[in-house]
């Protein structure tokens, strides 16, 4: 009978506390940085704007919620008080840009960027609305992308 | 000389009321909270397109399912794949228009409530809905926020048992407008 409790007491309640512990883990884990994860998808903004302008189901099958690497010249900079971050990529001529939403750690990137620049971001393609919109993206160095 | 100086001034007008057609923006955010005893889910969507139509009160609002942020990586998954299926249905829209649209006077300071009436189309169903909202004019700049109480089940999303206690069935949703561009 004792033998039967302390196998109990030191075989299947550290069991039991490991899986609460990854249980716990899993359901709470935070999303995933993307920073080093590489990119599903490598294209130019002009190219995955033209995609989603010439037909948006098809490019929703190829690019919706894929981590997409896009590069392209920067038409606009959007802060909204140093929390909402947005670069806007693409030709100023063209109705439909590339509107990259930046993660919140990106601030010091952000504010190294300038009008007209050629610039790298990688982030998650949420779909279209009037542009294409990707989330949680990243600035990537262009000689470390 | 006069009848110059007002043909400029009737010009001048035309073009600001013709430019002023439009009111829209890409920034917009819209947030969802939902209380149980067991816990609180929370997200928020920084990219609402929201576009209003001055000469007709027109006022139509597109969201991204995915653009969707969760605190927890779990939840988001599960409420993209198994609650709103975003890759099967990848928007959600708003088309009204507001009531009291006339007694609406965007050149003034002031704030107004208003009461917009339209259908919010979300995983594929639509229903009619009316937002209560609130529109402030200040120095030249047009906010709104709204805010509403959304049943699950009036857009066929289904919680499966197991969590059914953790999401409440009514899901309370607000939508901020911090500053409307002229188009």
């Amino acid at each position: 009978m004792k033998k039967s409790n302390g196998l109990a007491v030191f075989v299947f309640i550290p069991i039991l506390i490991c899986i609460i512990f990854l249980v716990y883990n899993a359901y709470n884990r935070a999303p995933k940085d993307i920073s080093n994860t590489k990119p599903d998808v490598t294209i130019h903004a002009d190219s995955l704007t033209f995609a989603y302008e010439n037909d948006e189901d098809l490019a929703n099958k190829n690019y919706l919620g894929k981590l997409i690497l896009v590069n392209g010249q920067v038409v606009e900079l959007i802060n909204q008080k140093d929390t909402l971050l947005n670069v806007i990529i693409g030709k100023n001529e063209s109705v439909s840009k590339v509107s990259c939403l930046l993660n919140k750690n990106q601030i010091k990137n952000y504010k190294k960027l300038n009008l007209g620049q050629q610039v790298y971001v990688k982030g998650i393609c949420t779909g279209y609305l009037s542009d294409v919109e990707l989330n949680r993206a990243v600035i990537l160095d262009p000689l470390n992308k | 000389m006069k009848i110059c100086s007002i043909g400029i001034f009737i010009i001048f007008n035309c073009t600001f009321a013709t430019a002023q057609n439009k009111l829209y923006t890409k920034t917009g955010t819209i947030s969802f909270f939902s209380k149980t005893n067991i816990e609180n889910i929370a997200a928020k969507n920084n990219k609402v397109l929201a576009v209003w139509e001055l000469a007709t009160g027109k006022l139509e609002l597109s969201v991204l399912m995915k653009g969707f942020e969760f605190e927890k990586a779990l939840m988001q998954e599960h409420f993209n794949e198994s609650y709103v299926e975003s890759d099967k249905y990848p928007k959600a829209t708003f088309k009204g228009n507001f009531e009291n649209f006339g007694t609406l006077n965007l050149s003034t300071n002031k704030s107004y409530t208003a009461i917009v009436k339209g259908v919010l189309t979300m995983h594929g169903a639509s229903k009619n809905i009316t937002l209560p909202t609130n529109v402030k004019v200040e120095n030249g700049q047009v906010s709104a926020t709204a805010n509403f109480v959304a049943l699950l089940a009036d857009y066929n999303i289904k919680i499966p048992n197991v969590v059914s206690a953790n999401i409440n069935k009514t899901i309370d949703i607000s939508i901020n407008i911090p500053a409307f561009k002229v188009l």
